[in-house]
């Protein structure tokens, strides 16, 4: 309360301070050995102040009085630096002051576990990969996160939040004559993040998976090439993870919409006209952003606006419905912010992230998917991605792939991949998944802004279908 | 302002940790980083910020036991518990029969790379800046983009006597501008002062670009000759570097070069090396374990000679470390962060006049791996691409996408820019390389704009 004081004191129609710190631990073993056992720390805050409708933001780990009052007066000074350059002011959709503390779900604190019990899971997992002969590199890893916000608002809000994320994952690299071939479980780039407690970990089944994962990447360095084609398409609950954040979650942040991101990341292809009208997608398909979801890594009580979380329709039935905003944005289209702005730590001012982006789960399992599929492909978990500027055009790769003929997968093919325009693609969705092997995954590593921030976001997928797809691209 | 801390008082800090009991070694990196980034789009300064962080990376060594801890308490009781925190871990793992021990002493001298200015820029003189960018804008087009200028100090301290110490500072202007029609252009520059940027240079150049980009044309994906300009290339190379020239990588044969010591592996002409203390880049004298960085030469006249070694791999390989560790644990070993590619002798004219029919590429975006042993990448095309016919820029076109093998696309290089710019696609490092002309580019789709 004293940064928000201390910036009105000094000229800011409005403040914030938000007061963050951080800590994680991150493992890896590769073949029984140690690869790195580290612990970070870190706090500090970051106040934003609007001074005649232009922001400013300054931010230091230095928490003593006289620091925040000299860091809320240079925030002031940013602001009136930008005036420079006329503009609009910005002004702010209206949100009532929120006050109260939040927690995400958490049965047994991770912290808490002994290093030894953690290490001792990676050793026996990657022990049980590298069982498999012909194996070169059987690694696993967990990564633990805690993060405690504190907001207070020259409007009143008053917050504490804490939040911790527990995740864990094995790969298993296979080497051949000029070829790489790489298993991860239960999902790749370091598996499957939660904001839940040990518990989480416990769950995985990276010991019970550990075997398979290992063989299929050895039975990948002998598998034929993916072939190339235009084909029915059947991908897994993890590809499909990445498929929303790129082509749907990105596309609809309204800031991108706005060209605030423009030199960066880019902007989208989706225009505010398109509210209520824009087929995006088949029917089958709708999407929701919700920060209410038990356990996603976008789940909040209030976003650093101090805007509470909320489940918003982002596609209902295949037709785009609403953006994911900031009460900044939000004002300029004269609808209320969803809540969907997160800072990367106290450092970086907030920016509007994707909070749990989710496609709703219709009916069915991935086999009986593949069993209702007479000839097409399927690929699992990603290992590439890639989409342009206004997110239109695509190419995923996948690690794994096996043709489908007569309802049932039959040949293993290496190096998958494919790519589409993200309207025709989602548009051509034609089976989607249902509960059961539905699955609300962690994405701790999507980048954004200028200076460069990481937020840990969620999406909730099941296994879907898509028709008349190219897949196996060459260089 | 905050200023620099200073060697005696990291020392000072530091010492906290490295007088830990019970332990074989400790090594404390110490980074301390503040500054301002003002953002802009539309025109208009939209975000603007500062931040000051002070951060401590405390590497334990206890019976060839390794531990980590970091924090950004810069106090002698966070170094402590830093350190105590990071003894803990070390207490609880497995030797690691590959540990080189820590960094032998060895004197490094700072390369000078600190602007007081820089450090000190205020928010009005970004401000400033972005004004003189924008009013290179003519009517109907509008800029984005950032203004940054930041400053740095790192220093390693360790048990074997090591201490070395640098203050750095750099600033960059970065800018796209788009026009009505559909089109838009980019230019960036990075350089140790503010003074060397010339914002105004760089939005004429941008404008220029966006200007040349309107309304573009539809164009059939395929194979065809490509002009790249520096910002293009710098893609091939730093995601070359990422796939390719780290010691650990080439050990374990994942390189795309691993094994291929001594063999031709592109055009004769090509030419890559890194080298952090040229005055062509923005490079610390040290690496992050302490140990001098050296010239290393890559590829030379087209042959792979050898890759980039830290202290760590360098022993698993039977060599000695280059200076190219990356902060402690780092599972995916050393990496080049400042690399150079050769020029040649042609003028970027020149090499589009000797195209029949290809494309000019301004820059890339959103480049990933696709398989890393071919070296074969995918990505977009953005901010200024052009159809060139009969030897002279025709038209722009719609982005394309690429899927291409690097290593294919520098055997098929036919000229090399007589310039070379500082350019990158990533936020990990900037490569200063030329422009090429490559005879066969591989487009494998196109996209609406």
């Amino acid at each position: 309360m004293q940064a928000a004081e201390a910036a009105k004191a000094a000229g800011a129609d409005y403040a914030d301070g938000r007061v963050v710190a951080e800590e994680s631990e991150s493992i890896t073993v590769r073949n029984q050995q140690m690869e790195g056992i580290d612990r970070s720390n870190s706090e500090g805050i970051g106040i934003r102040v609007l001074v005649n409708g232009y922001w400013g933001f300054a931010a230091t780990a230095r928490l003593g009085p006289e620091e925040i009052e000299r860091t809320a007066g240079l925030a002031v000074e940013i602001a009136r630096a930008a005036s420079r350059l006329p503009m609009e002011p910005i002004r702010l959709a209206d949100a009532d002051p929120a006050t109260g503390t939040w927690h995400s779900p958490m049965q047994e604190d991770p912290f808490n576990v002994p290093l030894e019990e953690k290490v001792a899971l990676l050793m026996e997992a990657t022990h049980r990969m590298q069982g498999v002969h012909g194996l070169a590199f059987a690694e696993g890893g967990i990564d633990l996160f805690r993060r405690r916000t504190s907001l207070a608002t020259t409007e009143g809000t008053g917050i504490e939040q804490t939040t911790v994320h527990s995740g864990a994952g094995i790969e298993a690299v296979a080497l051949g004559e000029g070829e790489l071939q790489r298993r991860s479980f239960p999902n790749s780039f370091r598996g499957h993040v939660a904001a839940r407690g040990w518990e989480h970990v416990q769950k995985l089944g990276l010991i019970e998976e550990a075997e398979r994962t290992a063989t299929e990447a050895v039975e990948l360095l002998s598998a034929k090439e993916c072939p190339t084609d235009v084909t029915t398409l059947v991908i897994d609950s993890g590809q499909l993870e990445l498929q929303i954040h790129e082509s749907i979650g990105h596309p609809v942040e309204l800031d991108r919409v706005l060209g605030m991101e423009e030199a960066y990341a880019g902007s989208s292809f989706v225009k505010p006209t398109d509210r209520g009208k824009l087929r995006y997608a088949s029917d089958l398909v709708s999407i929701t952003a919700d920060a209410t979801l038990a356990g996603g890594l976008g789940s909040f009580g209030w976003d650093d606006e101090g805007v509470p979380a909320q489940r918003v329709p982002i596609i209902a039935d295949g037709i785009f419905q609403d953006f994911v905003s900031s009460r900044e944005t939000a004002s300029v289209l004269g609808i209320p912010s969803s809540g969907a702005m997160r800072a990367d730590g106290w450092q970086h001012l907030p920016l509007i992230r994707m909070t749990n982006i989710s496609i709703e789960p219709r009916e069915g399992s991935l086999a009986d998917i593949v069993g209702d599929t007479k000839d097409g492909i399927f690929m699992a978990t990603n290992s590439s991605w890639s989409i342009d500027d206004k997110r239109v055009n695509f190419q995923f790769g996948c690690e794994i792939a096996w043709r489908i003929k007569g309802g049932k997968l039959t040949e293993m093919y290496r190096n998958p991949n494919y790519t589409g325009i993200t309207t025709e693609f989602w548009r051509s969705c034609d089976a989607v998944g249902g509960r059961e092997d539905w699955t609300l995954w962690g994405t701790p590593n999507c980048g954004k802004g200028q200076p460069g921030q990481v937020a840990r976001v969620g999406h909730g997928a099941a296994p879907a279908r898509f028709r008349n797809v190219q897949v196996g691209v060459r260089g | 302002m905050p200023g620099i801390v200073g060697p005696d008082e990291v020392r000072r800090i530091s010492h906290e940790a490295l007088d830990i009991p019970g332990v074989d070694g400790v090594e404390v990196l110490f980074m301390h980083e503040w500054g301002g980034l003002t953002r802009f789009a539309a025109s208009s300064i939209h975000q603007s910020t500062w931040r000051e962080d002070t951060g401590l990376r405390v590497r334990v060594v206890t019976g060839g036991r390794v531990g980590v801890a970091a924090t950004n308490d810069f106090s002698p009781r966070g170094a402590r518990r830093a350190a105590e925190s990071a003894r803990e871990m070390a207490g609880v793992v497995a030797p690691d029969p590959l540990f080189p021990g820590l960094a032998p002493a060895d004197p490094i001298e700072d390369t000078m790379r600190f602007d007081e200015a820089t450090a000190d820029a205020t928010p009005e003189v970004r401000a400033a800046g972005v004004a003189e960018l924008v009013a290179t804008c003519p009517d109907r087009f509008a800029a984005a983009g950032a203004y940054e200028t930041m400053a740095s100090e790192v220093a390693v301290a360790n048990t074997e006597g090591q201490f070395c110490w640098a203050p750095s500072t750099q600033a960059s202007v970065t800018t796209v501008i788009g026009g009505d029609d559909g089109g838009s252009g980019f230019a960036e520059t990075f350089a140790t002062s503010m003074d060397e940027l010339d914002p105004r240079a760089i939005g004429r150049r941008a404008a220029d670009k966006a200007a040349a980009s309107q309304r573009p044309h539809d164009l059939e994906p395929g194979r065809c000759p490509v002009v790249l300009e520096p910002s293009a290339v710098s893609t091939l190379v730093g995601l070359l570097a990422w796939i390719g020239f780290g010691g650990r990588t080439l050990a374990e044969g994942r390189s795309c070069l691993s094994g291929k010591e001594g063999q031709r592996v592109t055009a004769p002409s090509i030419t890559v090396f890194d080298d952090a203390t040229s005055p062509g880049t923005l490079g610390l004298p040290f690496d992050f374990e302490g140990v001098r960085r050296s010239h290393v030469d890559l590829i030379a006249d087209g042959v792979f000679l050898d890759g980039v070694y830290d202290l760590r791999t360098a022993k698993q390989a039977g060599k000695t470390s280059t200076g190219h560790a990356l902060p402690p644990p780092n599972p995916e070993g050393p990496f080049p962060l400042n690399l150079f590619m050769v020029p040649g002798d042609a003028s970027l004219d020149e090499m589009v006049a000797a195209t029949d029919r290809g494309l000019l590429i301004t820059r890339f975006h959103y480049s990933n791996i696709v398989h890393p042993v071919e070296s074969t990448i995918t990505g977009m095309t953005r901010d200024g691409t052009f159809l060139i016919e009969g030897g002279e820029v025709a038209r722009p076109v719609k982005n394309l996408r690429f899927t291409q093998s690097i290593l294919e696309a520098l055997t098929d290089t036919s000229m090399i820019g007589r310039e070379t710019e500082l350019a990158s696609e990533f936020f990990f490092s900037a490569s200063r390389v030329p422009a090429l002309k490559v005879e066969s580019f591989n487009f494998s789709g196109s996209s609406d704009h």
